[in-house]
């Protein structure tokens, strides 16, 4: 593997051509004889108790084979909290709690039945702010935890913080010190795909799950323990990924639906699938949440930060989701972005009648690195300082090891803020367009980019299978999505074992046949699937190669002997037999030969030739091959109280700068170019490695100008891209420049870190920055409405 | 769920089956199919297709005004000759739906919908257009003004059928803009503004305002229209101008925008509309 050819080669990913010609199967493509629709009935309050479920006009409905409630199935709990319910009784929380579902013959009888359900509410007051949850006195979204104890207030029983060095010497340290409370919204994962699932039973009570998830294998888990509730103890899950429409996130947790499915299926005993509509998805899915962050940092005469105080508020919505750990993410750019000590960090995660939050890419990180780089700029136009300038001053350097407890080994932190100032020509235009209304703004990221252990193992396994044909079938646990998953680990295993790509076959992700994977987050797929495809690419030639020096002769002999036949035959002039030892062979590009030996048919054997000749041995009898692979980072799982712990074996680091101009009159900002530079340790597929950052950086400018679920007392307003902007390619329609700093990571696979979050974590304080560049107003909640703009414009000159 | 779809071959056909009633009239069907599918309004017992009647189809220039059938497709529209002399409504044409739309979409349709925000009525409104309606009790036309009634309401008496769009050809010297801003492409206006007028020695004249999505109905902008005509163009008219424009229309807050920030932007592209008459951009 000492030179690659295929590994950083811009190459065509193997799903591209099926997925453009409409050939992939997705969720929505897919049936099983029998197959029963499933549809949900949600509540129509925010909070209310249910006084009576009359489900007798559903029941009537002809095509409806089963309804089922809370309270004639067997209570599911679910989320890591165990707050939720797959089927609520007694109480609803949130617009979208389900009380009851349906299968049916077809999706529209389902849902017909569906509204025929019949439920009685005792409404009740809600809470719907971080303050009103907050507030002495307050209204309880659970008034009992999961163990039946009495709760006292809105706080999900969850906590992560950070406390190192001396605050208050930091504090006096301090020349300049900046405060400032900043806000993200309520946005969606908006996945092209959207959710759904089929369950089915065998006779024995086992469960076979087609999922659109990102966790196959602690879907399992859940589902297993699900199983128990029915009284199938001992009962297996099989889950199987079906081609995902995109997950960012939304796959990370086992979702009611899914269980609703299960429940389903059992009661009728045939195969429900449950699919979701685009509204359906925007109503009753889990989006990333809102939250506040107050953010205090200082810096001495010279510009070196002295200290950073941060205190998160989450609205966590009326259960428990991943979403409520973004704080555990939050702690690696809190801590660690830039060096400072004397640091404070502080969460609450906060339940209310909103719909409840869960993971979306960045998990956390853009939101703390949006107050903490809005910040980095008003800290160094205090301290006269130019932002690349300030942020160089503080930037991160290889080898050390941050407040946290992070190992930094490779660092392209210093050369990505370099890289991106080059890239819009920063000297000469920072600070200097605002006569036109152009302003220049940038950020920089620290991001876990191998692997974040948040489980006690955060670990990948793969099986590798060669067969007669050449083919090497893998076998792999993590979740293809969208990202390029299956394109890296092609190259990779081509590149270690010595195959061409096509040669190899990823397989479907399936509990039953794929070794354990935590799941596809946290921008590890890559970083862990490569590593262990290298582990067991590298087992599989070392004993490819030991058959060969049995093999290899007998072929090669073989081949001369006919070549000798045909009249001008000339003997290779090459001492291949003095050769044939492991150490010897060269198995490259689907070939074997022999270090050094001239090109010639006779001296080469086949990839596929060598594996039958092993397999149909004439004597003494032959073998096929499958090689495993585990892949455990060598990591550490946080003390989260402490907010210590190197949670991820490297770090992605990176900077992102645009130039916008700012309409005065009408509060648009308008992204003329953009510049990102990102540590990406080493390319692996240039195309696929683009394309996370491009699709990053849509993600991370919806965000920062256009995205946002708006609410009314809980109730989502608009549940649909007729009124959830995503930005257009006319949006998008300015020039990027990728800019791709390889530090070359020794954990790394070939060196790669991952970089699937990073693309879209700078990007929003990038935009303010240059927004304040431009016109000098610092607008502090996202998304950076024109109306926001231009009101902010308006009360600078009032003042 | 299913509908009865009929085509008659002849106005005269569609009338009568429209004089039936327990019918809609469609044409491209964009903004119809999208309400029936989303239950925004009730299912109709059938569906009269008007889309491919002779009557209501071609563009043709009738000397003073250009005769616009009411099934023309937006794309026919934005693709003819005439679009030329009409650049604010061709820039309005071009902003609306994507390209997929605009094939199908059509004249007529867009202003019987009668969305407060619909695209083409401000540019419209602004050359003063009329409408040709047929109905059981013959044919009649309309100022396009006294069209809109509400939204999603229109002066059409039931049975009646729009069959052209009317525009004046602007006089010699006469300019139009249009301005508008949305959230993102391919989206609703949060707000939209069309200016016709004439500029001879820096005066304004033949002065005509319409706006969109500030008001129930697309509207003219009359007051302000009064104050500008015959007023040479100075920072001072342009100011009063615009206060005016905002009082003149009567925003909602609504998903795409504030009632505030509406009345601004309208000031705003008044200014940068009438602004564009000396080269300015618009």
């Amino acid at each position: 593997m000492s030179n690659p050819h295929f590994v950083g080669v811009e190459t065509a990913r193997p799903d591209a051509a099926d997925k453009v010609s409409g050939r992939t199967q997705y969720i929505h493509d897919l049936a099983v004889p029998g197959m029963l629709w499933g549809a949900i009935r949600f509540s129509d309050h925010a909070h209310a108790r249910i006084k009576h479920v009359d489900t007798s006009a559903a029941e009537k409905l002809p095509g409806v084979e089963a309804v089922i409630t809370g309270y004639n199935t067997p209570e599911v709990r679910i989320g890591f909290v165990r707050d939720n319910f797959a089927l609520k009784r007694d109480k609803v929380r949130q617009f979208r709690d389900e009380i009851a579902a349906v299968a049916a013959r077809d999706p529209e009888t389902a849902r017909a039945a569906a509204a025929l359900v019949r439920v009685e509410y005792e409404p009740l007051p809600g809470v719907f702010s971080l303050q009103e949850a907050l507030a002495p006195g307050a209204v309880l979204v659970h008034e009992t935890d999961a163990k039946g104890r009495p709760r006292k207030d809105n706080l999900v029983p969850v906590r992560f913080a950070h406390h190192s060095g001396d605050l208050e010497a930091g504090k006096r340290a301090s020349k300049h010190i900046v405060e400032g409370e900043y806000r993200v919204p309520l946005i969606q994962q908006s996945c092209m795909g959207t959710a759904g699932c089929i369950a089915s039973f065998d006779t024995r009570g086992n469960l076979t799950l087609i999922a659109k998830t990102q966790i196959p294998f602690l879907a399992q888990k859940d589902f297993n323990r699900a199983l128990g509730a029915l009284g199938l103890e001992g009962r297996n899950t099989r889950v199987v990924v079906p081609a995902l429409g995109g997950g960012f996130g939304t796959g990370l947790d086992t979702h009611a639906y899914e269980y609703i499915a299960m429940l389903l299926a059992w009661r009728t005993g045939r195969p429900v699938k449950i699919l979701y509509n685009r509204e359906e998805e925007f109503a009753y899915l889990s989006p990333r949440q809102s939250a506040t962050a107050r953010i205090r940092q200082g810096c001495d005469a010279n510009g070196k930060l002295t200290f950073r105080e941060i205190e998160v508020t989450q609205d966590n919505g009326a259960y428990t989701s991943w979403g409520a750990t973004f704080p555990s993410v939050m702690l690696v750019p809190a801590t660690s972005l830039y060096r400072v000590q004397n640091i404070s960090f502080e969460s609450k995660i906060v339940y209310t009648n909103n719909t409840y939050c869960q993971a979306m890419r960045g998990y956390g990180n853009p939101e703390i690195t949006w107050p903490i780089e809005s910040s980095m700029d008003e800290l160094a136009e205090l301290a006269g300082l130019d932002p690349v300038e300030m942020r160089l001053l503080n930037s991160n350097q290889p080898g050390e090891t941050t407040p946290m407890g992070l190992k930094i080994t490779t660092c392209g932190l210093q050369e990505c803020l370099e890289r991106t100032a080059a890239g819009l020509n920063w000297k000469e235009n920072r600070g200097k367009r605002r006569n036109v209304k152009r302003g220049f703004g940038l950020a920089g990221l620290i991001n876990v980019a191998g692997g974040g252990k948040i489980y006690r193992s955060d670990g990948s396994g793969i099986i590798l299978k060669p067969d007669d044909y050449g083919n090497v079938n893998v076998s792999y646990g993590g979740v293809e999505m969208g990202q390029g998953l299956h394109s890296v680990l092609a190259l990779t295993i081509a590149d270690t074992l010595g195959v061409r790509p096509e040669q190899v076959i990823v397989n479907q992700t399936d509990t039953s046949t794929c070794p354990w994977d935590v799941g596809t987050h946290a921008s590890r797929g890559a970083f862990m699937a490569c590593n262990a495809a290298v582990m067991a690419a590298r087992k599989l030639k070392a004993r490819l190669l030991e058959w060969a020096e049995e093999i290899f002769p007998v072929e090669v002999e073989e081949a001369l002997a006919k070549a000798r036949k045909h009249p001008g035959f000339k003997e290779p002039d090459f001492d291949w037999r003095g050769n044939c030892r492991p150490g010897c062979f060269e198995l490259s590009d689907g070939i074997l030969t022999i270090k050094g030996a001239p090109a010639v048919p006779e001296l080469q054997v086949d990839f596929a030739r060598l594996l039958r000749a092993i397999h149909f041995r004439r004597q003494g009898g032959g073998t096929t091959f499958a090689e495993e692979a585990f892949y455990e980072p060598p990591t550490e799982l946080p003390d989260w109280e402490k907010g210590i712990g190197n949670m991820s074996a490297t770090y992605a680091f990176g900077a992102q700068g645009v130039e916008v101009e700012v309409d005065e009159d009408t509060g648009e900002v308008k992204i003329l170019r953009l510049v990102a530079a990102h540590d990406v340790g080493r390319v692996l597929n240039p195309q696929t490695l683009k394309g996370q950052i491009y699709g990053g950086l849509a993600q991370g400018i919806g965000y920062a100008l256009y995205e946002e679920v708006l609410t009314d007392k809980g109730r989502i307003l608009n549940p649909g891209f007729t009124d959830y902007k995503l930005p257009t390619a006319v949006e998008m329609g300015f020039p990027i420049d990728v800019q791709l700093v390889q530090t070359n990571d020794p954990e790394g696979p070939f060196g790669a870190k991952g970089v699937g979050e990073p693309g879209l974590v700078p990007t929003a304080p990038a935009i303010a920055n240059a927004v304040y560049d431009a016109v000098g107003v610092r607008i502090r909640e996202l998304p950076i409405t024109p109306e926001k703009v231009l009101k902010a414009l308006q009360e600078k000159r009032r003042r | 769920m299913g509908y009865d779809y009929i085509r008659p071959a002849s106005l005269e056909q569609a009338l009568s089956l429209a004089a039936q009633g327990e019918s809609a009239l469609i044409a491209g069907g964009t903004d119809l199919l999208v309400a029936l599918h989303k239950k925004k309004r009730p299912a109709p017992g059938r569906l009269i297709s008007i889309r491919s009647l002779p009557e209501l189809a071609g563009i043709r220039d009738e000397g003073a005004r250009l005769r616009i059938g009411a099934a023309v497709p937006l794309a026919d529209l934005l693709a003819h000759p005439a679009q030329a002399r009409l650049p604010a409504l061709a820039k309005a044409l071009g902003v609306m739906g994507s390209r997929q739309i605009r094939n199908v979409a059509t004249l007529g349709g867009t202003l019987c919908n009668a969305s407060p925000g619909a695209d083409a009525a401000p540019p419209l409104l602004a050359l003063g257009a009329g409408v040709e309606l047929a109905g059981p009790a013959g044919r009649r036309t309309l100022d396009l003004a006294e069209f809109f009634r509400g939204p999603g309401r229109t002066a059409l008496q039931p049975g009646e059928i729009m069959t052209a769009v009317l525009v004046p050809w602007p006089g010699a010297g006469t300019q139009s803009h249009f301005l508008r801003r949305s959230r993102v492409a391919m989206d609703i206006a949060t707000v939209s503004l069309a200016a016709c007028f004439g500029l001879t020695n820096n005066r304004l004249s033949g002065v005509r305002l319409a706006a969109g999505a500030v008001a129930p109905v697309p509207l003219r902008l009359r007051a302000t229209e009064t104050f500008l005509e015959g007023k040479a163009l100075t920072d001072e008219t342009l100011a009063e101008a615009a206060k005016l424009a905002r009082a003149d229309v009567a925003p909602i807050s609504d998903l795409r925008g504030t009632a505030w920030y509406r009345r601004e932007l309208v000031g705003v592209f008044l200014a940068r509309a009438l602004r564009a008459g000396n080269g300015g951009k618009p």
